[in-house]
């Protein structure tokens, strides 16, 4: 390994792209942060107080934007006149059932890809990652079709089986890379005590199971942000989160103060959840194609 | 497993040995294959009841005139679906628009993300910061979809506000313009997206070779020269995973743009995936909807083809190099 100190000397072309660079990040750091802070501090504003701006290029005025009384009529509105509690509860078990179901079958058949060596393997796993790539609209055509000959719409199954269309190959992809890492030799040695082959596969799931944790979060995050398959699939019985929020938009007047709740109410959980998962993050997100 | 069985010695019988199955081929080749199989079946049947399944009824459904009503049947529409595709204007602008809207927020996506990224790079606050921006990844689309509608909004919107200060708007509305709405929705997706390829690109450069860097700057390359003819060449592969994954993600996810837009102004806006929800679920022409999903599935089966040939490549081709 090289050393990572190298010496740099202070040039003015150096020190200009510093103060640069500094103003940049700066910049990008109010362009990240600014809307989820707007969106927080207008859930707590009621009507009057969100609608207040400054005249246009008044810069002076800006204090505007905290001079409200904070209230948290929206946040009790959305759980007792919008019934966002039976929302949340449907969005928490479409995707965390999703989830469950997807991990599960995923991780079996990710073990046996991983260690099997046959022809046509290279197009079983095409045909699995570009399932996971199909766009959502596309494949959603002959799914609602199907769904409403079975009377599967606006229930929670059918939302499940709609989002397992996604998370079941994007499982079997990730946990694929998982168990490749993961040498056979452990798996012999077991064998040699006397596991069967089943208990040995059990025996190497505590060795995958930081990713396997870590990919059960994405799963449930893919699920819960969804809001194309909910609308249409889950429209009626299985209302989630992302689509009640969608439903605030009345023709007459949109509540802004509720659909900012509505959004932080959506939003916070699986910012901790991204917290949480951080190191796998990157992974999760490029198909496995990149780690940190 | 262990056993009690009976062994034949030389001089007699010796009873109650435990013994295993030694089966000595088995131990140095992999588990059979039915195993295998049963362990693949039941996610692989799952995965082509709601995968290959519905594939074949799309292709029937391109092929039909599909009726909704109760006791109608299909009509035989032949390649119907596909002719009228040929004349359909809104089909082929919502291509034009859909590589519009995808050139423009890639364009900005991988330049702010690199430039993030390489500021990022070894910097004092690195891990907080990125934690910090990687927030926006983590929101619903629909809810950054809300969110920018409220920022962009002609009489409480603080970013319609910010652009009237500055002086880049005289007023009317954002969302409603032409020519803005079309950014409007970029720069929603920018924000959302930016962060991903800011770490995409950190884990690259994290992998360019040092000793490379060094060797370079000892010859007196200053700054951008060591970025453009170092550091560049070994980010390409994390580049063009970044431009795929981007890609694929501005048709597959469309739920900021109906939200925000609808497809509208003038369908400004109507990118192809947009197009393909009005006809199928705003007019319920499901057997032309078909037709045009088809002709997408076409596309992200092409963009697969290409992605599964780079995900082979990259990291590992340089985890071998280092290795040797």
């Amino acid at each position: 390994m090289a050393s990572r100190e190298i010496v740099r000397y202070r040039s003015p072309l150096r020190s200009v792209l510093q103060g640069l660079s500094i103003l940049f990040l700066i910049f990008f750091f109010v362009w990240t942060v600014l809307p989820l802070f707007i969106m927080v501090v207008s859930s707590f504003k009621d009507l009057l107080d969100a609608f207040q701006l400054p005249e246009p290029g008044d810069w002076g005025d800006l204090g505007v934007m905290f001079d409200f009384k904070p209230t948290g009529t929206h946040y009790v509105e959305l759980f007792t006149e919008k019934h966002f509690g039976t929302y949340l509860r449907n969005s928490l078990i479409a995707s965390l059932g999703s989830a469950a179901v997807s991990v599960s079958l995923g991780s079996m058949a990710a073990y046996a890809l991983s260690r099997a060596e046959f022809r046509g393997k290279r197009d079983l796993l095409f045909w699995i990652i570009s399932t996971r790539m199909a766009p959502v609209v596309a494949v959603m055509v002959p799914l609602y079709v199907i769904f409403r000959s079975s009377g599967l719409v606006g229930t929670l199954p059918g939302l499940i089986l709609a989002y397992t269309t996604f998370n079941l190959p994007f499982a079997i992809w990730i946990l694929k890379g998982f168990f490749d890492n993961v040498p056979y030799a452990i798996e012999e040695a077991a064998q040699c005590d006397g596991c069967t082959r089943w208990q040995a596969f059990r025996l190497i799931i505590p060795l995958v199971a930081p990713g396997l944790g870590a990919f059960i979060v994405l799963c449930v995050l893919f699920g819960w942000n969804d809001f194309l398959f909910a609308t249409i699939i889950g429209s009626g019985g299985a209302k989630t989160l992302p689509v009640a929020t969608a439903e605030l938009v009345q023709p007459v007047k949109i509540q802004w103060g509720m659909i900012m709740a509505a959004g932080v109410v959506t939003t916070v959980p699986m910012m901790f959840l991204g917290l949480l998962i951080r190191r796998y993050l990157v992974a999760g997100l490029t198909m496995g194609a990149v780690r940190e | 497993m262990a056993n009690i069985a009976n062994i034949d010695v030389a001089g007699g019988v010796v009873r109650g040995v435990r013994t295993i199955d030694y089966v000595p081929e088995e131990f140095n080749h992999r588990p059979p294959r039915y195993y295998l199989l049963w362990l693949m079946l039941p996610a692989i049947l799952l995965l082509a009841a709601i995968s290959l399944y519905p594939l074949v009824w799309l292709v029937y459904m391109t092929l039909h005139e599909v009726q909704l009503a109760p006791g109608k049947s299909d009509v035989w529409a032949g390649i119907d679906n596909f002719s009228r595709l040929a004349t359909d204007k809104k089909f082929i602008r919502g291509w034009l628009t859909l590589f519009k809207y995808s050139a423009l927020c890639l364009s900005v996506e991988i330049g702010l993300g690199v430039l993030v990224a390489v500021i990022l790079n070894n910097n004092r606050f690195e891990k907080i910061l990125v934690t910090i921006f990687l927030m926006p990844m983590m929101m619903a689309p629909v809810v950054a979809g809300f969110l920018y509608m409220f920022l962009y909004n002609g009489t409480f919107g603080w970013y319609f506000w910010l652009l009237q200060s500055i002086g880049l708007l005289e007023g009317g509305s954002i969302l409603g313009n032409r020519f803005w709405a079309m950014f409007a929705i970029v720069a929603t997706d920018v924000w959302q997206w930016t962060p991903l390829i800011a770490l995409i690109t950190l884990a690259g450069l994290k992998r360019v070779p040092q000793d490379q860097l060094e060797a370079h700057m000892v010859d007196g390359a200053g700054p951008f020269r060591n970025f453009f003819s170092v550091a560049l060449p070994n980010l390409y592969p994390f580049l063009l995973i970044a431009i795929l994954l981007r890609f694929m993600d501005n048709f597959r996810f469309i739920d900021t743009i109906l939200i925000m837009t609808g497809g509208g102004p003038a369908n400004a806006t109507k990118i192809l995936p947009t197009y393909l929800f009005d006809v199928s679920f705003k007019f319920f022409e499901l057997g032309r909807g078909a037709a045009i999903a088809f002709t997408l599935l076409l596309l992200t089966i092409l963009l697969g083809l290409v992605l599964t040939k780079v995900f082979e490549d990259p990291t590992r081709k340089i985890r071998t190099e280092r290795e040797h």
